[in-house]
Formats: C-alpha cells, sequence, structure tokens
C-alpha cells in the first residue's frame, strides 16, 4: 500500500516498520497498544458514572484481544476512548493510551483525527446506520481513501474495488445501494472501509451480533482470514463469549468498568480463575455440553455513580469475603493471566477456585428444580 | 432489583398522580426551558384577563356606558385612551381577551376532537376507510382554508341569521366561527395522529392487546389514543394559535359580531373609524400586541412541547 | 389448574393423533403476494409471493417445550404469529385439542382460544406500553374478557405477579415498566400472559435481548411454570444452544419448512439434514477451540434465498455440500430416521446418516453465488 501524503496536521513524516508507515514519533520499538489506568467517566443529571476506572491492557502486532462483559460493564466505552470517539458528555479522566509509544490521551482533537481511522479504525453493530442509505457502496469507501489519504479519484476507485473483494463481495456489486444488501454483506462493508486507510488496529464493536449464526461464522472468518494476511491487530468488543472464543488470542473480561480477569483464551475460558468470569462462562448455553445446567448469576449490576467500595463483584459472588466489601482487590499476574479477586492474593500460587463441584458448567444448578412427583423430562445428567 | 435512578423516576411518577404518569414531568421540564417558561407565563397572563376580566377592569363597557371622550388619547383616566364611542381602550381589550381565548379553545377543542378521532381510526383500521378519510383531509388541507372560512362563514349567518340566539353565553355568530375554524383546520390534526398512529400500530404491545382478545376499540381507546396524547396536546397548541389569527382575520373583515368584541373586532372598529391615519395608534395598538403576543407565546410552547416530546429525546431504553 | 404435568416425552414415532396432542399444525402456510408498482396494484395483480412459511406440519404435546429454530427468513415468528392469530394463513389447519380453529376470526369467535393460547414477545421494552403500569398489563386481559369479579381480577394478577417472580406482587403492581430492568419486564409479559391460565404458550425469543445473566433465571422461571401449570411452549429462537438448553423437541425451519425435527438430544447430537449439520457445527460456544475443530466447522456459502425465490427441489440444495441430481428436482419429505427424529433430506430416506465430510481448512466463502 502507497505511502500516505501527510495531512493537514502535518506531523507524518513517517518510519516504516514492517511494510507499515508509522507515525513520525513513534517508537518502533514500543509495543502496540499499551493502556495504563484508564479512567472515562460520563457526566449524568449531574452525576458522575464511572463507566470505565482503571482498566489497563496491552496489544501486541497481530493479536486479537476480547473484550468481554454484559450490557453497562464499560467495554464499548473503553474502545471508543482509544480514539476518543466519545459521547460529549464522557470525558477521559486519567490514565494514558500509548499507540507506538506516542501518547494519545494528551493530543488535541484536531492532532487525534490522524490517528482515526488511519491508525484504528472501528466496524459498529449496525452496518444499516453505519453506511450512507443514499449512496453506492464503492463512493462511500472512496470517499475516506480521497478524504484522508488524498488518493487520486482513479486510484482510490481501484483501491476500493480490491478492498471490496478483499472482504468478500464481488466488484460488480459496488454500485450498489446499502439497502440492496443482506446484513452480512453490508457488515462485509463495513470492514472494507474500516480496512480502507489500512490501519494497524480494527475494533468491531459487536459486529455480528445483529447477525444470523451461519452469516456470523462467515464474518467471523473472514475476520480471522484478514487478520492472518494483513498482519491486523483486532479489538472485538462483545457480549457473546463464544465469540471471543472463536476469534481471539486474549481475553480481557470486564464488570462495572474494571477488569475482572485478562489473559489468553485458552487459560482464561479453560480455568477461569475469577468468579464473575466462571459465572459468565456457566451462564452461557452450550451446544457441546449437558443440557440444563445453566447457572444464574443472583442480583445485578452495581449502579456506577456509585460503586461499592472494595470489589465490585462482592455484592453478587459466591465466594465474597469481609475484605471483598472493603478492599479494591489488586490485579495480580499469574503466567499468562491476570486476576483482580482477592481470592488470589499476590503471593498466592493462583490456584483456581470454584465452587463445590468441580465443573462449574456440568452440575452446579440445573435449570429446573425436579418437580415433587414424577419428574416430567430428564433433568441435568451427571 | 431497581437502579435509584429507576427508584427516584417512580417516586416522581408517584408524586403525580396523572393518569400519564409524565405530564407532571413534562410541565416541569416545560419551565425550565427559557422559551417554554416565556411562554407559559404569557399565556397564564392572558388566561387570568380572559377568566376574570370584570375584576380587572369593571364590566365591559358599551356604548351607553361609556363615560371617555370620543377617540381620546391616553390619559390617566383612560391609561390607553378610547374608542370613537369614549370607550376604554384598557377595558374593550381585557374584555376581548374572553371572547379571543374562549374561540380560540373551543375551535381547538373541535380541531382535535375531530382531527385525533379521525386520525386513529384511519390510522388503525386501515385499507378502504383510511383512503377515503385521508381524500377528504386532502381536500381541506389542499384549499385555501381561509378563503373557504369566510365562505362558509357568510353562509352560516346567513342560514342561522346573526340574531341573537346564543349558545353558552356566546352569541351564534361566534359559534359560527368557531365551527368554521373547527371544520377547516382538522386535516393536519388528523395526517399527524394518523402517521404516529401508523407507526404505534406495527408495536409489540398492539399486537399483545390483539393477542388477549382486545377488540378495535379497546386497542383504540387504551393503546394508541395514551401513547398520541402527548403528540395531540402539541398539536392543539400550535392549532390555538392558529385559530386565534384566523378568528381575528374573519373579525377583521367584517364577519365577526360586533356585540362581544374580540382582539379582530376592535382592529377593525379601528381601521373603520380610520384610527392608524388619525394617528390613534391606541385604539389598534393594544389588540394588535395582544394578537401578537398570544401567538407567539402558543408557539414558544408549542414548539417546546414537539422537542420535549419528540419520540427520539423521549425514548427512554 | 390443569393436572396435565407432562408424561415423559418419550418420542413416539406414531404420527397420528395421540391423546397427549394439545396443538397441531397441518400442511400450514403462508403466502405474501409482493405488490409490484403502481400498474400492478392498480389491476392488482401480484408480481411474486413470499412463501414466508410452505406447508409445515408440527404436533406440541401436552406439556413439552417445542424449540422452532431458524435464522431470519426462515418463516420461524410467522409460523408463531399464525399460532396466536395475529397472521392468517394461507392454507392449512391450525387445531388446539382437536379442535379445528384455522377458520375462527373476529374478536368474539377467537374469545376461548386466545385465553388457551398466549405469546411472550422478544421485546419486553416493546410488550409493554409505557404508559400503563404492570397491574393494569397484566389485568388488561381479564378486562378485555371480562374475566371475573374486581376483586377476583386483583387476586388473579397478584398470583401471576408472583408467580413470575415478582414478590412481593403489590410492590411491583403500581409501578411502570421504565422502572423496571429488562429481566424483571420480561417477567412482567409472562405474568400477563399467565393470568389468562393459558395451555399453550408460544415464546418468540424471549430471552434474546437479555444479558447471559439474567437468562437462566427466565428460563428456568419458563421451565418451572411448565412443571407447576403443565404449560406446553413453542419456544422460537434464532439459537440452537438456547433450544438446546431449554426445548424437549427441537424443529429446524429453512425458507418456510421444517428440514429436521426430533428430540433435543438427537437433533443436535446426530443431525440428519445437512443444514442442521451445519448449523450444530457453527453454533457458537465459549469453549476455545482448536485448529482442527475449527476446521471440521461447516460455514455455509452464500445466504439464506429471498422467500419470494425459493429454489426448485430441495430447497436448501444451492448451498448443500452433499447436494446430488435429485434433490435439484425433487423436494425431500420429512423421513423418519427413528427415535421420533425426522429429516427432510433425501440422504435420510431409510433412515440412513450424513455421511462424513472431509475437513477443509476455513474458506472464506463466496458469499455471492452466481
Amino acid at each position: 500500500m502507497s505511502a500516505a501524503t501527510s495531512g493537514a496536521n502535518g506531523a507524518v513524516a513517517e518510519t516504516a516498520v514492517g511494510g507499515r508507515l508509522l507515525p513520525k514519533l513513534a517508537d518502533p520499538a514500543a509495543p502496540l497498544l499499551v493502556v495504563e489506568n484508564l479512567k472515562t467517566y460520563f457526566s449524568l443529571d449531574g452525576a458522575t458514572v464511572h463507566a470505565v476506572d482503571g482498566v489497563s491492557f496491552r496489544l501486541e502486532r497481530g493479536e486479537a484481544l476480547g473484550i468481554a462483559g454484559e450490557s453497562g460493564c464499560g467495554k464499548t466505552t473503553t474502545a471508543l476512548s482509544l480514539i476518543r470517539l466519545l459521547p460529549p458528555n464522557a470525558k477521559i479522566e486519567e490514565g494514558s493510551i500509548k499507540l507506538y509509544g506516542i501518547d494519545l490521551v494528551g493530543k488535541s482533537d484536531n492532532a487525534l483525527r490522524r490517528y482515526r481511522w488511519r491508525e484504528v479504525s472501528i466496524v459498529f453493530q449496525g452496518a444499516m446506520n453505519a453506511l450512507n442509505p443514499v449512496h453506492r457502496l464503492s463512493d462511500q469507501i472512496v470517499e475516506p481513501l480521497t478524504q484522508r489519504l488524498g488518493l487520486s479519484e482513479k486510484a482510490a476507485r481501484r483501491r476500493a474495488g480490491e478492498l471490496l473483494e478483499l472482504v468478500g463481495i464481488p466488484k460488480r456489486r459496488g454500485g450498489a445501494y446499502p439497502h440492496e444488501l443482506s446484513g452480512g454483506m453490508r457488515q462485509r462493508a463495513m470492514i472494507a472501509m474500516a480496512l480502507a486507510c489500512d490501519p494497524a488496529i480494527v475494533i468491531g464493536d459487536e459486529p455480528t451480533t445483529a447477525l444470523d449464526v451461519m452469516v456470523q461464522a462467515q464474518i467471523l472468518a473472514l475476520l480471522e482470514d484478514l487478520r492472518h494476511k494483513l498482519g491486523l491487530s483486532l479489538i472485538l468488543i462483545t457480549h457473546d463469549l463464544s465469540v471471543i472464543a472463536e476469534t481471539c488470542d486474549r481475553v480481557l473480561v470486564m464488570y462495572a468498568g474494571r477488569v475482572a480477569e485478562e489473559g489468553s483464551v485458552d487459560e482464561v475460558f479453560r480455568r477461569p480463575r475469577h468468579p464473575y468470569t466462571q459465572k459468565l462462562l456457566a451462564a452461557f448455553p452450550n451446544i457441546r455440553a449437558d443440557r440444563r445446567t445453566l447457572d444464574v448469576i443472583p442480583g445485578s449490576p452495581p449502579d456506577l455513580r456509585h460503586p461499592p467500595p472494595g470489589c465490585r463483584f462482592a455484592p453478587r459472588c459466591p465466594f465474597a469475603m469481609p475484605v471483598c466489601t472493603e478492599v479494591v482487590p489488586p490485579e495480580v499476574t499469574f503466567g499468562q493471566v491476570r486476576v483482580a479477586c482477592h481470592l488470589y492474593p499476590p503471593g498466592s500460587d493462583g490456584t483456581q477456585v470454584t465452587t463445590a463441584p468441580p465443573n462449574a458448567i456440568g452440575a452446579t444448578v440445573p435449570l429446573v428444580e425436579p418437580p415433587p412427583a414424577e419428574p416430567p423430562l430428564e433433568i441435568a445428567r451427571g | 432489583m431497581t437502579t435509584p435512578l429507576a427508584a427516584a423516576e417512580s417516586l416522581a411518577a408517584g408524586r403525580g398522580r396523572t393518569r400519564f404518569a409524565s405530564s407532571s414531568d413534562l410541565l416541569r421540564r416545560l419551565v425550565r426551558r427559557p422559551d417554554g417558561l416565556i411562554g407559559f407565563v404569557v399565556l397564564i397572563v392572558f388566561a387570568v384577563l380572559a377568566i376574570i376580566p370584570d375584576l380587572i377592569v369593571g364590566p365591559l363597557q358599551t356604548a351607553i356606558t361609556a363615560e371617555g371622550p370620543r377617540l381620546g388619547a391616553p390619559s390617566a383616566a383612560n391609561l390607553l385612551g378610547t374608542d370613537e364611542l369614549g370607550r376604554d381602550i384598557v377595558n374593550l381589550t381585557v374584555h376581548a381577551t374572553r371572547i379571543s381565548m374562549v374561540i380560540g379553545l373551543l375551535a381547538t377543542i373541535i380541531t382535535v376532537f375531530i382531527g385525533a378521532f379521525l386520525g386513529i381510526v384511519s390510522g388503525y383500521v386501515g385499507g378502504r376507510l383510511d383512503a377515503a378519510l385521508m381524500r377528504i383531509a386532502d381536500f381541506f388541507l389542499v384549499i385555501p382554508t381561509f378563503v373557504l372560512a369566510i365562505i362558509l362563514t357568510s353562509i352560516i349567518r346567513d342560514l342561522a341569521g346573526s340574531g341573537a340566539r346564543e349558545v353558552f353565553g356566546i352569541r351564534f355568530g361566534l359559534i359560527a366561527i368557531v365551527f368554521v375554524i373547527g371544520i377547516t383546520s382538522w386535516s393536519s390534526t388528523a395526517r399527524i395522529i394518523r402517521s404516529q398512529t401508523l407507526s404505534l400500530r406495527e408495536r409489540a404491545f398492539v399486537d399483545r392487546a390483539r393477542v388477549i382478545g382486545a377488540g378495535g376499540g379497546h386497542i383504540m381507546r387504551r393503546h394508541i389514543l395514551p401513547n398520541v396524547i402527548n403528540l395531540i396536546v402539541a398539536n392543539a397548541v400550535l392549532v390555538f394559535a392558529g385559530a386565534v389569527l384566523t378568528e381575528t382575520t374573519l373579525s377583521f373583515v367584517g364577519l365577526g359580531d360586533p356585540f362581544q368584541p374580540s382582539w379582530g373586532q376592535l382592529l377593525d372598529a379601528a381601521r373603520e373609524v380610520g384610527a392608524p391615519s388619525l394617528g390613534a395608534w391606541w385604539y389598534f395598538a393594544p389588540p394588535g400586541l395582544c394578537i401578537i403576543l398570544v401567538v407567539f407565546a402558543f408557539t414558544l410552547v408549542g414548539s417546546a412541547l414537539d422537542d420535549l416530546l419528540n419520540p427520539k429525546r423521549s425514548a427512554r431504553r | 389448574m390443569d393436572e396435565h404435568v407432562s408424561s415423559n416425552p418419550t418420542p413416539s414415532t406414531d404420527p397420528g393423533p395421540a391423546a397427549d396432542e394439545i396443538l397441531r399444525l397441518e400442511g400450514l402456510e403462508v403466502h405474501f403476494p409482493v405488490r409490484g408498482g403502481l400498474i400492478d396494484s392498480l389491476l392488482r395483480r401480484p408480481r411474486g409471493v413470499v412463501r414466508a412459511v410452505d406447508g409445515i406440519d408440527l404436533t406440541l404435546r401436552r406439556g413439552e417445550v417445542v424449540g422452532l429454530v431458524g435464522e431470519s427468513g426462515s418463516g420461524k415468528t410467522t409460523t408463531g404469529r399464525v399460532v396466536v392469530k395475529l397472521t392468517r394463513q394461507t392454507a392449512g389447519r391450525v387445531s388446539l385439542d382437536g379442535q379445528d380453529v384455522s377458520t375462527l376470526w373476529g374478536t368474539r369467535a377467537l374469545r376461548d382460544y386466545r385465553r388457551r393460547v398466549q405469546l411472550i414477545f422478544q421485546d419486553p421494552y416493546e410488550t409493554l406500553n409505557p404508559k400503563h403500569t404492570i397491574r393494569e398489563f397484566v389485568m388488561e386481559p381479564l378486562v378485555v374478557n371480562g374475566i371475573g369479579t374486581p376483586a377476583e381480577r386483583e387476586s388473579r394478577v397478584t398470583d401471576a405477579l408472583e408467580a413470575a417472580g415478582l414478590r412481593p406482587a403489590r410492590d411491583f403492581a403500581a409501578r411502570y415498566p421504565h422502572e423496571q430492568s429488562g429481566g424483571q419486564r420480561q417477567r412482567v409479559v409472562i405474568a400477563g400472559a399467565l393470568v389468562m391460565d393459558p395451555q399453550v404458550i408460544v415464546a418468540d425469543e424471549p430471552v434474546s435481548l437479555l444479558d447471559v445473566s439474567i437468562r437462566t433465571e427466565l428460563l428456568r422461571l419458563m421451565l418451572d411454570l411448565r412443571a407447576e401449570r403443565g404449560l406446553t411452549y413453542l419456544f422460537i429462537t434464532h439459537d440452537l444452544s438456547l433450544a438446546w438448553v431449554i426445548a424437549d423437541r427441537i424443529a429446524v425451519m429453512y425458507l418456510g419448512k421444517i428440514m429436521e425435527i426430533g428430540p433435543a438430544e438427537q437433533v443436535i447430537r446426530s443431525p440428519h439434514n445437512p443444514y442442521t449439520q451445519a448449523l450444530v457445527s457453527v453454533s457458537p460456544t465459549p469453549e476455545p477451540r482448536t485448529a482442527g475443530e475449527r476446521a471440521k466447522r461447516t460455514i455455509l456459502v452464500g445466504e439464506t434465498p429471498d422467500a419470494a425465490n425459493v429454489p426448485t427441489g430441495c430447497r436448501f440444495n444451492p448451498r448443500c455440500p452433499y447436494v446430488f441430481d435429485r434433490c435439484r428436482v425433487e423436494e425431500p419429505p420429512l423421513f423418519d430416521v427413528g427415535g421420533g427424529q425426522s429429516a427432510a433430506c433425501w440422504l435420510a430416506e431409510g433412515g440412513r446418516s450424513l455421511p462424513v465430510l472431509p475437513a477443509r481448512p476455513d474458506p472464506i466463502p463466496d458469499p455471492m453465488p452466481a
């Protein structure tokens, strides 16, 4: 891909690393993305909502990181904070976001624009809303190419065609309007647009949530393929743990604005340490596990205007100890995994602590309590 | 599991004790905006004038009871001067408020009632009824309302005579005006309500009502109407402003009732005696200003309401 | 209350009307005309027809949960709407307890049927009228149908709310929907169905919009109610793993037809229709899979065709990895493959199993079949 001519804000005499051109100030030796102690708060009716409250993580080149959590846990806010695509009542209060060692938090909005889309782009959930219904598909892909990269109309057209082919849309379909395309096609188009400026990081915000299973599988396979072909780094935000299990190398489980657990997908999904991760996994229907043994997480997430002191999961946690309601658990790293839970204090060996029956998905709580009389159905086996 | 936010909302809703949880809340939000507050205060002032004119300026002066000089300039006795019969302009204007406001109110009620009823029925029932009703609505939308109003008013007055018969303490000539305003302006209300009904009809709660066995009447009354009531209120406010203007205009062209002064009537009288060319500004300025103020206030409140009730903003998720 | 707590739904191979059958759909069809432009509509000439539901047979036994699974455009929701009489079928029969209700329309004629068959919608935010209190919502069916005295109504509302897990009921009754969390709203919706003391509940994606941690409680509630009241559910969902968790039998729909039906365990563990097999293989699970496991997935090419252009022969043939000549010309009926399971596939004729497909690397499927 050709080097971009420098934009209006100029700071882009670029260094090349691994075939990619980096911004001038980039430190080629620095990790791709390091987020430290990020705090993004919303002001809502005079109160402060601690939506993201001290989140740290890193993303290496070519890596796929999944950010998981339920609605309102701050996963989307975390990702949107990276390139400050936040609503006007949100503000990054603290922390640093270092892309190639360049801190983005201190940058002015204008300076930051250089990084949006060209370094970090986003695929949104509702492709229909993100695409302009009155413009042809190829025109919408050409626009950022001519506007942001300053390509000529002809070069941009050629590139748009390549991008469409890349995401599995035949070039001739470029003339279509968004409503003429199926949901899966529109999502592919969104991906093509996200790739237009050859970004280092693509953020997928629930990229497959509204899609059918088969189309979801197609899109996830496409993302994976693109990641390998283009050396992309992915951040996948989703409530759907299975999507992360399928696509990501590492997972960051968030609860109420904080990191509960982070680590390699294999380790976190096979040996979840944090009670919330355990519960969340056990509550997820699994077609390859036994039937009718879904777990329940009692209660509901805390009000983030007045988060509880100590561990935010404590009120719903089966393991809660007195210390949990008083002291914020530190994040402790055990090999591949980082956990914030008092069950795993610094200096401990990090052995997994689970509820009485060893397999949470297995036999903890059958979905149906057996009725007193003859049970109408086979209840959980095992 | 209720969040504190939700709990606070429920408290607020409970205090209002209204059928529609949000109407007291709505008023509060309305007066918190500058445009809403100004409009609201102006309307309250005019409402008071309309309700108790006698307490403020004494009984309505007539040609017999008038005491001032003819077409006298403002003085200590007559703050805004007098008309050609020696009646006090302040007295006349304040009493005219009542007539103008009552006509506006009645016309609005008729307009909104017809418009909302036909809009809901047309939107919910659909099919041929909808097509027929909307063609009629289009007819009223397309023809120049004012011309129709002039024609209808004169016809009705000819048929019924402009005699001294009174309905609700208002002379028949004015009732005719009310009626004419009502039937010429319902169509836009009906259109608005219908389009809202069309989208409500597809909502899950309407499906649910059908599943539990509810008939069309029940669904329209219990499910559609409460959800368009805000729209009706916002629309009514704008209709009111229009009605006051129409009444004024009809009176101004001489189709009013000289025995019950409205603002339009006063302007007409002022024009007739040539007040503008005589420099008797005190004759036409007060009613003129009142009209401008009321219409302006209604428009402020109406657009503020419209803004507050905009479904995109009020959608709670 | 109904005493018909379900007998163990041992799948019977007998397709005839069984004593424990409660709801039966026979040859159900819903075809919508597609009108073209002005000229077409003036001439009342339909341009084509959308075959949303294209001839399905389905029987629900008392106390059973049947999962109706399909992707968008499969006709699963339309089927549910026909069952609750929100949409008219263009052909076929619906019968409840052996009584044909296909031709009943209008408010009065359906009164009794509506008491017995209720619907739970997908979106609890949408189903609840924001202007009504929870009490008003739950009581509405009683008022509409003139059931009970005011005092009886109150007590039935209280019972229904408590049965739906909203205890104590009086704490909830006076509230408005917007004060409730998503899970609570869906409980209110369930209470609003329970108050009629129905026998059959059609649940259209009842938990799809809820967070994972809340889903389980609602699924459990639904199953508890089944055990207590002998309810029968038609559970409509796009999510095979949800059906797997809650349903006794699963019916898989594709383009308006049932492709496979049978006990959940069998349909998931040994699918006999290639479409079901593909769905199972791509059904997401929260378990990291090895590359080898991933290669075994069958990611179908393309997307479900438009229901206005149903392919000839087997409607799945353009996307089927096993397709052969017969599939392109002749539509397979549902073949019994044993154990109460049937599959609409020529390969299942005579109860045969599907051959094993060779594993292949993740393809980038060409989404646009020519």
